[in-house]
Order: C-alpha cells, then sequence, then structure tokens
C-alpha cells in the first residue's frame, strides 16, 4: 500500500517570512537547512509574505516549474490562509488536499521570546506538516443532484408560516398534519398575547393562502411513517387515515409538530381532576372560544385564581409564555365578567422584551390582582376552591392553572426517524442554541416553533421563516450540492459491522448495511468530525486526512 | 435601466455587522446574492465580541463569532464595508439606490498583515472606548487584540497629523508593509440593492440617567459591559477582576433591573447575564462573597433555569424594592427593603448594573430616513403575533436582531435568517 503512495513524490516546502513577525523571531535559513535533506523534498525556499498577490504567483509558478505533487507551508495559522494557499494549489493545477500548512507565526513566533527555542520548535513542526504530507492522498468535493421540494410536518402557525414562505414555483412544499383542520394551537386561542389579535384571524388567514397556493400540496389526517435518506435526497412516505401509503421525495424537511401541555393531575397541590372547577388554561381557552365562561354547574364565576407555573419544578424550566398567557386570561375574564374578581398567583414574572411589560401594567391597572407567591395548594371549600399561599387562604369559585410546556408525544418518534436528538427537557435538539437555533445535526432537517421548546407565536413565526431561509439558500432548484471532501471511509474488509460507529456519529451520516453486516459513511452527510475513526475498534474507520499514519508521522516529528 | 434593475435584483445591502448582520450576509451570500455589508465601527462581530462566554451553556463567544468572520472575510459574495454610514436610500423593494459614507481607515486592507508595529511609536495615547474605557489605545489602533479585519485604523480626531497639522509619521516609518497611506480619502460608495436588512443592534442605557444606583464611572459601580472587559482575557486587566485601585474585590452585588422602570420594558437578557457574572466571580475569586439584587427572575425557555440552578448556591440572593447605591467608608452601600417591607442594608467592595437594553445609538435617524415604523420605546417594527417580526413596514426592508427588542443570541440569528428568507423570497 505505501509504496504506491510514495513513488514519485516531489515535495515542495516554503517558509513565509511574514514580514518581520517569522522572520525575526526564528532563524529561518537553520530551518530550511534542517528540512532540506528529508525523503522526497525537492525545493525548499523562504519568501517574504507568501500571502501578497505577489507571493502567490510566486507560489503558483514554483508548483509548475518543478511539477511539485505536495506542498509544505510555513506560514500563518490555518485558519488565516488555508484557504487561500489551497486556491494556490487548485491554480496551478494541484490537488489542493495534498498541501499541509505548519503554523509557524501564532503557534511559535508570537509566543516564543527565545530565538533558539522558537528555531528548534519551527524545525519539528516542518518536518512534522513534511513527513504527514507524503501520506495526503487526493480529494475531491463531490456535487450531488438535489430535490428542492420541501416536506413540513405540523400545520400549525409554525408548519403554515414554514411553508408560505418556502413556495415558488420551482419548489413544491408538503404541508403534512396529522389532524383533519390546519391551525393548531393558535387557532385554538380566541386572541393572542400581547396586541390581543385574534387566533382564528391569523390562521384562517393563513389556510386560505395555503389552499390557493398550486405550489402547496396540505394533507391532513395525514401522518409521516418513514422518512429515508439525506440532505437533497429524501424519501417520504406518509399515510392518509385506512387509504395506502404514499412515497414522495424532497430535499429538506421542516419538522413544525409543536408541543404538548404538562399534566397538572400528576401534582396533588392543584386538585386537577379531583376539585371541580379547576381547570388548565386549554381547557379554559376551549371554553372561552364557545362564547360563554361559566362553572361546572352553569353560573358564572365572580372570582378566578390564575396559578402560574404548574410544573415547572418537575420539569425543571420555564415555560416562559405562561405567565403572559395568564395575563392574557385575565384580560378575557375582565372583558366578559367585568366585575369578576381576578388574582394571579405567580412566583417570578416573567414579561421579557420590548412590549410584555406594557400589557402586564394594562392588565394590572384594569384591576387584575397580581399576589407573588412560593407556592400554592388548592382545596375543595363548600362548594369553592381554597387557594393556600404563604399561609393564607383566598376563596374562589374558578382555578385556571398554567401548566408547563412540554415535549409533544409524537416527538420520540420523529427524533428516531429522523436521527436528531432529544435534547433538554426533552424537546429536539437544535444544532447550536445560540448560533444553529433551526438547523440540527441531520443537514436538511429544521426545527421550528416549540418542537424545540417552549416559544411565543412571534419567535415561532421567526423560526419558521429562518428555516424556510436555510432552505432558499442551500436547496436551490437546479443547483447542485457540495459535499464536504475531508470525511470518514469505512474500509468493508475490516468492518466487523459492531455498528459503534453508528452511536458516536453526531450526523447520522452512517448506515448500517442490514444484508451485509456492515457499515458505510454516507458522503454527503458525513461532516468529517472523525468520532467514528477514533471510536472503531477494528480500523476500518478512517478519516481519510487524518489516518493513522499519517497522525503518526506527525507525532513522531512534533514529539521528537 | 433594465440592466441595472436586474443588477439591484442579485444584490442586497444589510446594514450591522454583529452577529445578525453576519447571519443574515452567510446565508444570503450562499444564495449567491452579492452583500454589502456595512459596519460604522473599524471592526465588525457586535457586542458579543466583547464577551468572554456567553450563557446558559458559557461557550467562549469569541470561538463562536470568530468562524463566522472569517467567513465573511473569505466570502467573495460578501463586501464588508467598515468605518461605514448609510446616508441615503431611495427607490423600492427590488431597486433600492444607496449612498454610503465610507470613512478612510488610513491603512491599506491589502496591504497590512496586522503586526500591530504600527502602535508603539504613535505619540497618542486615550482611553479605549471598546474597553468601556478602562484600558488605553493609540491614535492608530486595534480596538482588542483578535479583533478583525485584523487592520488598525487611524482616528483623526485624536492623531496630531490629522488634529494639528503635524507632520508625523512615527506610524508609516514603523510599517515595514508599506501599508500606512495618509492620502487615502473618504468615499461616497453608491450601490444598487434589491433590499435590504437592518441589524443595527442595540446600546445600553447611559448610566448616568439613574440617579440612584450610583454609578459615576469612577467609584467602584460598574456596568455590564465593563464587567465583560474586566474578565475577558483580552481585555484592559487581561482578565483579572480588580477595583479601579488595581485590589481584588473581595465582596461584590449584580443589580438587575437597573432602568426597567424608566424604559417601561424588560430587557430579557439582563438575569441570565447576572447569573453569568456570578460564575465569572467565583471561576476568578472563589473566596468572594457574592449578593444578586433581583425583582423577578427572567428566565424563559428549556435551558435558562437549569444554569440558574447550578449557580444560585454561590451567591446570595435578595428580591429587593426601592434600592438606593451610594459611596459610603470606601465601599458601596446598599440601602433597600426587602419584600416583607424591612429596611435593610448591604456593603460591598464592586457593584455591577445590568442596564436596560434600549435602540442603539441613531436609530431613530434611520428609522425617519428609511421611512419605516418604530415603536414608542425606539425599537423597530410592529411587535404584532399576525406579522411577521422581520417586516418593518416598508416592502423589501426587513429587520433582525436586537433593532427590534431586546433579544438573547438566538433569537437574532433566527431572525437574520428569517430576513434572509424574506429577501429571497421577494427577489428570488
Amino acid at each position: 500500500m505505501e509504496k504506491r503512495h510514495i513513488m514519485d513524490r516531489k515535495i515542495g516546502v516554503y517558509v513565509c517570512e511574514c514580514g518581520p513577525n517569522i522572520a525575526n523571531a526564528l532563524d529561518i535559513d537553520r530551518v530550511i537547512e534542517a528540512v532540506s535533506g528529508m525523503e522526497d523534498v525537492a525545493v525548499v525556499e523562504r519568501y517574504k509574505l507568501m500571502c501578497s498577490p505577489d507571493g502567490k504567483k510566486y507560489l503558483a509558478g514554483q508548483i509548475k516549474e518543478h511539477g511539485l505533487t505536495h506542498l509544505v507551508v510555513g506560514a500563518c495559522s490555518p485558519k488565516q490562509h488555508e484557504a487561500t494557499f489551497m486556491g494556490v494549489c487548485e491554480e496551478a493545477g494541484m490537488n489542493p488536499f495534498l498541501m499541509q500548512m505548519a503554523n509557524l507565526r501564532e503557534q511559535i513566533a508570537w509566543i516564543t521570546p527565545d530565538k533558539e527555542k522558537a528555531t528548534e520548535r519551527a524545525i519539528r513542526h516542518m518536518k512534522a506538516a513534511i513527513r504527514r504530507v507524503r501520506y495526503h492522498a487526493p480529494l475531491e468535493q463531490k456535487e450531488i443532484e438535489c430535490n428542492p421540494d420541501v416536506l413540513v410536518i405540523g400545520g400549525g402557525i409554525a408548519g403554515m408560516s414554514a411553508a408560505l414562505l418556502l413556495s415558488s414555483p420551482g419548489r413544491k412544499v408538503f404541508l403534512v398534519e396529522k389532524n383533519e383542520e390546519l391551525g393548531g394551537m393558535v387557532s385554538r386561542c380566541e386572541k393572542l398575547f400581547p396586541d390581543m389579535v385574534k387566533g382564528s384571524e391569523i390562521t384562517e388567514k393563513r389556510v386560505k393562502s395555503l389552499k390557493e397556493d398550486e405550489n402547496i400540496e396540505v394533507l391532513t389526517g395525514t401522518v409521516v411513517e418513514n422518512i429515508l435518506g439525506f440532505f437533497g435526497n429524501f424519501v417520504v412516505t406518509v399515510r392518509e387515515r385506512e387509504s395506502e401509503p404514499r412515497e414522495f421525495k424532497v430535499g429538506a424537511v421542516v419538522v413544525a409538530i409543536g408541543a404538548d401541555l404538562f399534566n397538572p393531575g400528576a401534582l396533588a397541590e392543584y386538585g386537577y381532576g379531583k376539585i371541580k372547577n379547576v381547570v388548565t388554561a386549554s381547557e379554559f381557552e376551549e371554553m372561552n372560544l364557545k362564547g360563554k365562561i361559566a362553572l361546572k354547574e352553569g353560573k358564572i364565576p365572580k372570582s378566578v385564581g390564575i396559578i402560574h407555573c404548574v410544573g415547572r419544578k418537575e420539569k425543571g424550566y420555564c415555560s416562559e409564555v405562561c405567565c403572559r398567557a395568564g395575563i392574557k386570561i385575565s384580560r378575557y375574564l375582565k372583558e366578559k365578567i367585568p366585575d369578576a374578581s381576578v388574582t394571579q398567583f405567580y412566583q417570578d414574572l416573567c414579561v421579557p422584551g420590548s412590549m410584555a411589560q406594557a400589557f402586564y401594567e394594562e392588565t394590572r391597572n384594569a384591576g387584575v390582582e397580581f399576589v407573588c407567591t412560593e407556592g400554592v395548594k388548592l382545596s375543595e371549600s363548600a362548594e369553592k376552591i381554597q387557594i393556600d399561599h404563604d399561609g393564607k387562604p383566598a376563596i374562589v369559585d374558578l382555578v385556571v392553572l398554567l401548566p408547563a410546556i412540554e415535549a409533544a408525544e409524537s416527538t420520540s418518534k420523529i427524533s428516531e426517524m429522523l436521527g436528531v436528538k432529544e435534547g433538554k427537557g426533552g424537546f429536539l435538539a437544535e444544532e447550536h442554541e445560540k448560533i444553529g437555533p433551526v438547523t440540527t445535526t441531520v443537514e436538511g432537517v429544521f426545527l421550528v416553533g416549540t418542537v424545540s421548546g417552549p416559544k411565543t407565536v412571534r419567535d415561532t413565526v421567526s423560526q419558521s421563516e429562518a428555516a424556510a431561509g436555510k432552505i432558499l439558500s442551500s436547496l436551490v432548484p437546479g443547483r447542485k450540492l457540495e459535499t464536504e471532501a475531508k470525511t470518514s471511509k469505512i474500509t468493508e474488509s475490516l468492518c466487523t459491522g459492531c455498528r459503534t460507529c453508528l452511536t458516536v456519529c453526531c450526523y447520522s451520516a452512517i448506515e448500517y448495511d442490514e444484508s451485509r453486516g456492515i457499515c458505510k459513511v454516507n458522503e454527503v452527510l458525513c461532516k468529517g468530525c472523525g468520532n467514528c475513526a477514533a471510536a472503531c475498534p477494528s480500523g476500518a474507520a478512517v478519516h481519510q486526512q487524518f489516518t493513522p499514519i499519517q497522525i503518526y508521522r506527525e507525532m513522531v516529528e512534533v514529539l521528537r | 435601466m433594465t440592466e441595472k434593475k436586474e443588477k439591484a435584483k442579485d444584490q442586497v445591502l444589510v446594514v450591522g455587522a454583529g452577529m445578525a448582520g453576519i447571519e443574515a450576509s452567510l446565508t444570503l451570500a450562499a444564495a449567491d446574492k452579492k452583500v454589502y455589508l456595512v459596519e460604522k465601527e473599524p471592526l465588525f462581530g457586535g457586542k458579543v465580541i466583547k464577551f468572554e462566554e456567553v450563557f446558559a451553556n458559557m461557550e467562549c463567544s469569541t470561538c463562536m463569532a470568530a468562524p463566522k468572520q472569517q467567513e465573511v472575510l473569505q466570502n467573495e459574495n460578501i463586501e464588508l464595508l467598515t468605518l461605514s454610514k448609510v446616508k441615503e436610500v431611495q427607490g423600492e423593494a427590488g431597486n433600492f439606490t444607496v449612498k454610503i459614507e465610507k470613512k478612510a481607515r488610513y491603512v491599506s486592507l491589502d496591504d497590512c498583515i496586522g503586526c500591530n508595529e504600527c502602535f508603539e511609536p504613535c505619540p497618542v495615547s486615550l482611553p479605549n472606548e471598546f474597553e468601556e474605557n478602562l484600558g488605553e489605545r493609540k491614535a492608530i489602533y486595534i480596538p482588542c487584540p483578535g479583533a478583525l479585519p485584523n487592520v488598525p485604523s487611524i482616528d483623526t480626531e485624536n492623531c496630531v497629523r490629522f488634529t494639528k497639522g503635524k507632520d508625523c509619521q512615527l506610524c508609516k516609518e514603523a510599517c515595514m508593509f508599506e501599508a500606512i497611506d495618509f492620502g487615502q480619502k473618504d468615499e461616497e460608495v453608491k450601490i444598487n440593492v434589491g433590499a435590504i436588512i437592518l441589524a443595527t443592534g442595540f446600546d445600553l442605557m447611559d448610566l448616568k440617567q439613574i440617579s440612584d444606583r450610583g454609578y459615576d464611572g469612577k467609584a467602584n459601580v460598574y456596568s455590564a459591559l465593563e464587567m465583560e472587559r474586566l474578565y475577558a482575557s483580552n481585555g484592559p486587566t487581561k482578565g483579572k477582576i480588580t477595583l479601579r485601585n488595581g485590589k481584588e474585590p473581595a465582596s461584590a452585588a449584580m443589580i438587575h433591573c437597573v432602568g426597567r422602570k424608566k424604559v417601561g420594558y424588560c430587557s430579557a437578557v439582563c438575569c441570565m447575564y447576572s447569573f453569568k457574572f456570578i460564575h465569572y466571580f467565583k471561576d476568578k475569586l472563589p473566596e468572594i462573597k457574592l449578593y444578586d439584587f433581583y425583582s423577578d427572575l427572567c428566565m424563559p425557555g428549556k435551558s435558562y433555569q437549569p444554569f440558574y440552578e447550578h449557580l444560585k448556591d454561590k451567591t446570595e440572593s435578595v428580591r429587593f424594592h426601592d434600592l438606593k447605591i451610594a459611596h459610603h467608608n470606601g465601599q458601596v452601600r446598599l440601602d433597600f427593603k426587602s419584600l416583607t417591607g424591612r429596611d435593610e442594608k448591604v456593603d460591598v467592595d464592586m457593584v455591577i448594573l445590568a442596564p436596560a437594553v434600549v435602540p442603539a445609538d441613531g436609530a431613530s435617524e434611520l428609522a425617519k430616513m428609511l421611512g419605516i415604523e418604530q415603536a414608542e420605546n425606539g425599537f423597530f417594527g410592529f411587535q404584532s403575533s399576525d406579522r411577521s417580526p422581520g417586516e418593518s413596514g416598508r416592502e423589501g426592508i426587513y429587520l433582525a436582531g436586537c433593532v427590534l427588542g431586546p433579544e438573547d443570541i438566538g433569537r437574532a440569528i433566527a431572525q437574520a435568517d428569517a430576513a434572509a428568507g424574506k429577501v429571497l423570497a421577494l427577489l428570488g
């Protein structure tokens, strides 16, 4: 194996002076002298500033003039100029992956005051790069055909917003909703905070646009049974009620399945399901939407207690929207039963952002009481409900509980189907909470709305449009997808089919071939993290730019 | 005419090169749009690059921002215009004509390699605004180590060549790459774009407006951004948390909600970064006694409360009313009412204030120039559940990040991609 690679190698070695940065900090001539005789090294030179236009021209000329097969550049951090020098290689007709940089500036010159020591270190780093690059093989960035169509799972505000922005003549959008009606959680609210706009108004407008849109196919009463494939090439199986399964292809998947509410019946202190006239926020919304806020026995409540943070402790997180939802409910009450007394029992009032506090203050000024308390206990008291808080009792006709938002029941199934992991709080995990809030570690799969955690409608819409933005920019009709060149490979003959690699791959890039009992890397999905190569017990999985021999030769020189 | 229009359709202007502006630019560039990314400062990266770490996972913020910044610098579809301001916008969605005032840097972005040799000989020293004036800089400078682009600029308001007309050439003589060019001129750049994204970010409220929080810029009462720079490894103290006399504090108090009453809203991120400061303090000074003064804890979402739970035992949490902060025998005295209404006081060495997030300086002028919606509190957009957050009230102009109100980074990034999505849907 090795012999074949080593034949006819001509390595060019270049040390950049980086003006005074490297030239003054170490003895470049000594470095040149030390590496000159090394195996396969055809030429060693120094240059004043390799990244300058003249420097790049010089380097390209050298590659052609000496017929170099491999290149080592001792200069700055690869973060600074690796792309620059790879570009030079390409221009000169050399595979850019046959170039290796040694970081003489940031890792040596700038941090080693002693010139002698700096020179020695530079020699070691240059030798390491030279010995390593001999084992580099040419790699290729491949292009694959892709399907621009998109599957959106979930027909709530999240899914509808994504579908509408994605639709265009060159792209078909399949919007799949398991219920018979679109609209989700928003359509089940009379109004939304903080501007008290009608929920149905928001959803109906969108439902109408969706139905009129020729590029969107709405599939209600339909569930997604399976999704196979990868970014640009997913195969989706859906089934509408009892009918035959249907299969279609898409390039990307937007998951907008929403969330559920925590069941307060699990917590004894709220008496939910036992004490009459204790209802959840969603039950209250339903009653209100039907047109009449009434007690079980039909009477109009004269006093209402709204309990915040139900299940917060058990869940371990704040559900973000409950405070504002509670305030909204007290607005319903004040509007429809003006003389009812309404009291909010809260722990911390969470009203973030530029609008929420005004919403709270207006409601408080309208006569809604806010009681800050550590916790409450409910009990039945002569047809009414007693709320014990901080050693004091309050008696009300009706209690509305604001339960925590929790991951939807179907989350695990979707997680398994798509390979997107369940993260904090059992919600699906984003690629990065800060800088990748709608992408996932599975390329081409996006999360929008409450599937990745509690969220307001506004933030949900923002995420839906963000996913659409990402898809519009990466999955362009007629354009091919470029894959990562520095991927892992699994050698079939060495693979024992133990599937260790499957468990460590963050990108769901490894498939197990049942019939042959071996694992395979999907080159489109692999991002070259190297986890599989490190974990593989039989040496079958290898990162193509970090092969054992490359790492070994490099380490031997660095540690010498 | 048609030709010009076609060109505009392929180009987008992004104003503000913080995290939101960077994200929007990268997403648009990936769709093969030519992006003009305009930034008023000599460096880009926004507020985030002032932070050492980011809540709730305490990730290094430079490690988060720098790769994206590098991508911007290396992306052929993005033209970053630093020291630049939008002066005029005419036209309509699909075809805007934009005039940009681009100030001279006096250092060539092509020739400079960022070796910093030019700073030392400069005879002018002054407080460094990037370091919240806790450190110094020269008249030719890079705001902080690691700033990008890694090319200095000359501050003509302080360089003696420009202020006094002296023939000082010390920086030019020190430069081995002939990168310094006093002959550079301010330019007016005229571009045609199909759409505009505004991502001009936020400022923190000027603490001198709040009389009862003891902030005078001299005593040991600090703003949150000052604290960030004190802890920053590339900051003026190289990450050592010290008082103004150079000593380490033995006690400190974090004060939430500073200016909240005045602005009339909760700034959404202050509770979380105050907890982060608890981590900062305990990391550097494990023995320090800490107090956390709050009124309501705001830690929305699945990730923030666990972060608080992890830190709450490292501080004494005080839910307060009527807080007054004053200087007292070399320390800082906090007089307050507890929840039960009792008068109490605490003396500490150091106080960190969490000021309200307010619209960026110049936001009103920008809104007026562009003819877009501005709420009474100064933030842009509609703040309605029925509108996309990114809508500005004018077709072809979209919003992202803290121009919309106080947001955390995750929200700002989503809004940036949403704005990019709207642009791509509009321009095709």
